[in-house]
């Protein structure tokens, strides 16, 4: 706990406590929190602003019937929740990710993406962003990059650093499309990232330029 | 004549709606239920009105997700830990998400479920309980005091579920002006300061 040394911004934590965030960037908050203990106190404040909201909304009266088909109900009813079975998954797998991965990382499709970098896409969001695993070999370096829309990324396992700084596990980053960068995993292990990309990530070099058509092919 | 009943402040009317809550938990109390439903669907649906206004279907849907969640749920409440105001919201703000994800016109694979299941399953933790009185008052009054402009930005996130990209059209307000409005109120109400 508490690794984490670069956290969302503030409106984007509110954004996730108001539920307005899209699902894709809230998967990236919510690995985030499990590894850090001062923004979860910080969500827990920003919960309670949402709730002084709702109790200053005028009340609208609800009917005798929905109170009294809602009564007669309770009998009935299982929790479907508790009834899940216990989780199979690795517990290095942050909750919320569960659901894309039966066992642990290492079971999943990995896709070379070049000599240093594999990638698995797990969903796509309504709004179309991607959400996908990044994985980068030890001292493996991501060729330099920008981004057509927003990139989050969460480190899950390892760290790496670009021309900002180092960033280890539970961190959380927001490029933006004007950001260039060049991430390099540190060399004693792999790193394993979460990244939510709203655009195509587009390459920079020059060879690597040449590649740019068939990325953005993939998110036709 | 009997002294004036206390049951009258926020605090205590809190209380006894938590006392609920564990009259559910510990005997399946319906009576206790039924108070319950009394205090929060008026909220809650309110709070769906908010978003949808004039949908008074899914406004009793969300009061029917809600509170079929407080009936399963209350025997993981737990009064020490987490506000039931705020336990409440939060279970709304789940059901809200989760109905929206169903009936979207643009489909997502990704279950909100384990995304905002904390409060509802586990609570907020031991570590959070110590500030929650110290900022449940402030916050009320900080968004009394706030400026119009920052307060109603706050309630298009909070209550309309608006994107920043949405309120920032709706307003016509550049989307930096939107987010700094949203920080500047934050800041203002003091609930990012973590001690």
């Amino acid at each position: 706990m508490d690794k984490a040394n670069n956290h969302p911004y503030d409106e984007l934590l509110a954004a996730y406590a108001a539920g307005s965030l899209p699902l894709s960037q809230a998967l990236c908050v919510s690995a985030h929190l499990e590894h850090c203990v001062a923004c979860g106190q910080k969500l827990q404040n920003l919960n309670r602003v949402g709730s002084q909201l709702m109790q200053q909304l005028k009340p609208a009266a609800a009917s005798q019937q929905l109170k009294q088909r809602l009564l007669d109900s309770l009998d009935d009813l299982t929790d479907a929740a508790s009834q899940r079975e216990a989780s199979k998954v690795d517990p290095a797998v942050p909750r919320c990710l569960r659901q894309f991965i039966d066992h642990n990382y290492d079971d999943l499709p990995w896709k070379r993406v070049s000599a240093d970098i594999h990638s698995v896409e797990l969903c796509r969001d309504s709004n179309g962003a991607k959400v996908e695993l990044l994985k980068i070999k030890p001292g493996g370096s991501a060729t330099t990059h920008t981004h057509l829309g927003d990139e989050y990324t969460v480190i899950l396992e390892g760290s790496f650093s670009d021309e900002a700084g180092l960033y280890r596990q539970g961190d959380f980053m927001v490029k933006t499309a004007a950001d260039r960068h060049t991430p390099v995993a540190t060399k004693d292990r792999v790193c394993i990232c979460l990244a939510v990309t709203e655009g195509p990530i587009q390459f920079t070099g020059f060879i690597s330029r040449l590649l740019n058509p068939f990325i953005r092919r993939s998110y036709a | 004549m009997p002294p004036m009943s206390k049951r009258n402040t926020p605090t205590d009317k809190l209380a006894a709606l938590a006392d609920c809550m564990s009259r559910i938990a510990n005997e399946r109390d319906k009576a206790a239920f039924a108070e319950l439903f009394d205090h929060y669907a008026p909220q809650i649906r309110a709070y769906s009105l908010a978003r949808d206004p004039g949908s008074d279907l899914v406004a009793d849907d969300l009061v029917q997700e809600v509170m079929t969640r407080v009936w399963l749920k209350a025997s993981k409440y737990n009064a020490r830990l987490a506000n039931l105001n705020t336990w409440i919201f939060t279970l709304a703000r789940n059901c809200r998400i989760d109905y929206l994800r169903r009936n979207s016109r643009y489909a997502t694979e990704i279950d909100p479920t384990d995304i905002f299941n904390d409060m509802e399953d586990e609570g907020p933790g031991p570590f959070r309980l110590a500030q929650q009185d110290r900022t449940g008052d402030s916050i009320k009054a900080g968004l009394e005091a706030l400026p119009r402009e920052q307060s109603d930005i706050l309630r298009k996130v909070y209550l309309e579920g608006k994107t920043h990209q949405q309120t920032s059209e709706e307003l016509k307000l550049p989307l930096g002006t939107v987010k700094s409005r949203v920080r500047l109120a934050l800041k203002k109400l003091e609930v990012l300061v973590v001690r």
